[in-house]
C-alpha cells in the first residue's frame, strides 16, 4: 500500500476509481458543493433570495456572537442533547435489564419496545401532538385519572413545551438504546454471572462489576450515536411547537430553517449552520475513531 | 419445593415494570387506535374517553379520497421506490471497490463514509435549496429522490462494504480461474451472496426516504406532488385539525415502514453499533 508507484496507476486502481466515481460524483455534487456554498454564504452578505452580494469576512460571525438570542439557542441545543441523551441512556438501560430477564412473551415484549423507533419520527411527532392537547387530548385525561388534578397545558407554556418536546424525543430513543444494551447483555458470558453467584455476589454488584464493564464499550458507541441523533432531531421540535412558543424550544437545527425559510435571514443562518457543522465534525470524529478501534480489522 | 432462585424471585416485579413502561412506550399509539375509529363529533368531547361509541370505519374511506391520501401514497412510493434504484445503483460498485481493491484514498474514503453518517441535511437545506432552484427541481418527486439518495448514501455503502468484506476471497479467485471477469464475479459471484446485506441497505434506503419531512417541507409546494409526510402535516390546520383523519392517516402510513423495519431491525443494530454487536 505505502509502496505504489506513484507516477502511474495500477489497472486495480483505475478499476476502483471508475466504481467509485458515481458516488463520489453524487457527493461532490449534492453535499461538498452545498457545504462550500454555506460556508460562503456565512462569509458574504446575502439578500432575500439568499444571493450572495458582498464579502464581509466574519461579519455575519462577530454579528451573531453578540446576539444573546445565538448564545441561548446553542446552549439549548447543548442541554437538549445531555438530557435527553442521559435519559434515553438510563430508561434504555432498564428496559434492557427488564428483557434480559427470562420470561413467557419477552421476545414479543421486545417487539413492541420497538414500534415507537420504527415509526416514522414525523407521524410520531404529529401523533403526540394530539396526545398533548390539552383539552381532549387522553394524555392529561389519563393523568387526571391517575390523580394528578391540574396537568399542565403542554405545548402552550414555555417550560412545559420544552419538556413536551424532548420527552417525544427521548422516547423516540429509547428503543434504539435498549436494543442496543440487550444485544451488548446477551453477548456477556453466563459463566460470569455464575461463578459470581457461586461467590455470594448480588445483583447490583453483578450490574456494575460484571455487565457494566464488559459492555462498556457498546454503551459508549450508543450514546454518541444517540447524541448526535438528538443534536440533529430537526422534525419532533418543528412539528410540536415550531420551536415555540416564544422560542422556548428553538434548538440550533430548527433555528437555521427558521432564519432560513421563514425570515430569509440567509447569513445568519449560513452561520448556524457552519456551527452546528463544526460541532457535528468533532462528533464524527470521535466516533469514527471509537469504531475503528473496536477491533474492526476493516482498514 | 423449587429452589428460589436469582431469575424466579425477580420475574414477577420485572413483568410488572416491563408492562408499565410499555404502556407508557405505547401510549400514542393506543391514542391513534382509539382516535382513527371515532366520527368527526367524538373528537371534541370534554372529557375524553377511549373506547369509540360508534366505530366510524368510513373514515378510511374518506381520508384515502376526500383527503388526498391515495395520492400522497402513491409520491410517498414513487419516492421511496426511485431512491432505492438509484441509491443500489451507486452503492454496489463503490462498496465493492472499497472492499476488494486496494488503491490510494482507500482508508479516507472509509474514514469519510463513517463520518458522513453524521451529518444533518439541515446544514445544507438553504444552499440545496438554491441550488434546486437553478437546476429546476423545486415541485419534482426527482429532487426528493436526489436528495434521499444523498444523505442514504453514505450509511448503505458502509453497509454493503461490510458484507463484501466478508465473503472469503478464494470464492472470487476461483470464479476468475474459471474465466469469470471482475464484473462477472460481482454480477454472479458477489452480489448473490451478498443479498441479504443489499436487502437491508434497500430496505433501509425505502424507509428514510419515507419517512423524510425535512427535503419535502423545503422543496415541495404543490399539493399533488406532496408525499405522506408533508401531506399529513397539512391537515393540522392553522385554526382547526381533523384529528381523526390525522389518525386514520397516520395509521396507514405506518404500516408499511413498520413491517419493513421489523425485517431489518436486527442487522441494522449490528451495522450501528459496529463489530461490538452482532446481530
Amino acid at each position: 500500500m505505502k509502496h505504489l508507484p506513484t507516477h502511474r496507476l495500477t489497472a486495480d486502481a483505475k478499476m476502483a476509481y471508475a466504481l467509485i466515481a458515481p458516488a463520489a460524483l453524487f457527493i461532490a455534487v449534492f453535499m461538498l458543493y452545498p457545504v462550500f456554498y454555506v460556508i460562503m454564504m456565512s462569509l458574504f452578505k446575502t439578500n432575500k433570495l439568499g444571493i450572495l452580494q458582498q464579502w464581509v469576512w466574519f461579519d455575519n460571525f462577530t454579528r451573531l456572537m453578540k446576539d444573546p438570542v445565538f448564545w441561548q439557542v446553542t446552549g439549548r441545543s447543548l442541554l437538549w442533547t445531555a438530557i435527553a441523551v442521559i435519559v434515553k441512556t438510563v430508561v434504555g438501560m432498564i428496559i434492557a435489564l427488564c428483557l434480559n430477564v427470562e420470561f413467557a412473551g419477552r421476545k414479543f415484549a421486545r417487539m413492541l419496545f420497538i414500534i415507537p423507533w420504527a415509526s416514522s419520527v414525523p407521524i410520531s411527532a404529529m401523533l403526540w401532538k394530539w396526545v398533548y392537547d390539552h383539552e381532549f387530548g387522553l394524555l392529561n385525561h389519563t393523568l387526571t385519572l391517575l390523580g394528578i388534578s391540574n396537568p399542565p397545558v403542554w405545548l402552550g407554556m414555555p417550560t412545559w413545551s420544552f419538556v413536551a418536546c424532548i420527552w417525544v424525543d427521548i422516547w423516540i430513543g429509547i428503543p434504539f438504546m435498549a436494543l442496543v444494551f440487550l444485544a451488548g447483555m446477551q453477548s456477556v458470558s453466563r459463566d460470569l454471572y455464575e461463578s459470581a453467584e457461586v461467590d455470594g455476589v448480588n445483583a447490583p454488584q453483578k450490574f456494575f462489576f460484571i455487565t457494566i464493564p464488559c459492555i462498556k464499550q457498546i454503551v459508549f458507541i450508543a450514546t454518541l450515536l444517540s447524541s448526535l441523533w438528538t443534536f440533529n432531531d430537526f422534525n419532533t421540535i418543528y412539528i410540536l411547537t415550531r420551536g415555540g412558543p416564544a422560542g422556548a424550544t428553538d434548538i440550533l437545527i430548527t433555528s437555521i430553517y427558521k432564519n432560513g425559510f421563514e425570515w430569509l435571514r440567509f447569513s445568519d443562518a449560513a452561520v448556524m449552520a457552519v456551527v452546528t457543522f463544526i460541532i457535528l465534525m468533532v462528533f464524527a470524529l470521535v466516533y469514527a475513531r471509537t469504531y475503528f478501534r473496536g477491533g474492526d480489522d476493516a482498514l | 419445593m423449587k429452589k428460589l432462585t436469582y431469575r424466579n424471585r425477580y420475574k414477577i416485579p420485572v413483568v410488572l415494570l416491563t408492562l408499565a413502561l410499555l404502556f407508557v412506550m405505547l401510549f400514542p399509539f393506543f391514542v391513534m387506535l382509539s382516535t382513527m375509529f371515532k366520527g368527526s363529533t367524538e373528537i371534541y368531547v370534554r372529557p375524553p374517553y377511549w373506547i369509540p361509541k360508534t366505530f366510524a370505519f368510513g373514515n378510511f374511506v374518506k381520508v384515502w379520497s376526500e383527503y388526498h391520501l391515495f395520492g400522497y401514497f402513491m409520491n410517498s412510493l414513487l419516492v421511496g421506490l426511485g431512491t432505492t434504484a438509484l441509491n443500489s445503483i451507486i452503492i454496489i460498485p463503490a462498496a465493492y471497490a472499497i472492499a476488494r481493491f486496494r488503491f490510494r484514498g482507500r482508508s479516507f474514503a472509509l474514514y469519510s463514509l463513517l463520518a458522513m453518517q453524521m451529518f444533518s441535511p439541515v446544514i445544507i437545506i438553504i444552499s440545496l435549496f438554491r441550488i434546486y432552484v437553478k437546476l429546476n427541481l423545486l415541485d419534482k418527486l426527482g429532487g426528493l429522490i436526489l436528495a434521499n439518495t444523498v444523505i442514504t448514501l453514505s450509511f448503505t455503502t458502509w453497509l454493503m462494504f461490510g458484507y463484501f468484506a466478508s465473503i472469503p476471497k478464494e470464492i472470487e479467485d476461483a470464479a476468475r480461474i474459471d474465466g469469470c471477469t471482475r464484473m462477472g464475479t460481482l454480477t454472479r459471484i458477489m452480489i448473490p451472496i451478498a443479498a441479504p446485506g443489499l436487502v437491508t441497505a434497500m430496505i433501509y434506503t425505502f424507509i428514510q426516504a419515507w419517512n423524510d419531512f425535512l427535503f419535502p417541507l423545503s422543496f415541495i409546494n404543490a399539493q399533488k406532488k406532496m408525499p405522506l409526510t408533508l401531506g399529513i402535516y397539512q391537515f393540522v390546520g392553522r385554526w382547526s385539525t381533523q384529528w381523526e383523519m390525522l389518525n386514520v392517516a397516520a395509521f396507514i402510513a405506518l404500516i408499511p415502514v413498520l413491517v419493513l423495519f421489523f425485517i431489518i431491525e436486527k442487522q441494522l443494530v449490528a451495522g450501528l453499533a459496529g463489530g461490538a454487536v452482532k446481530g
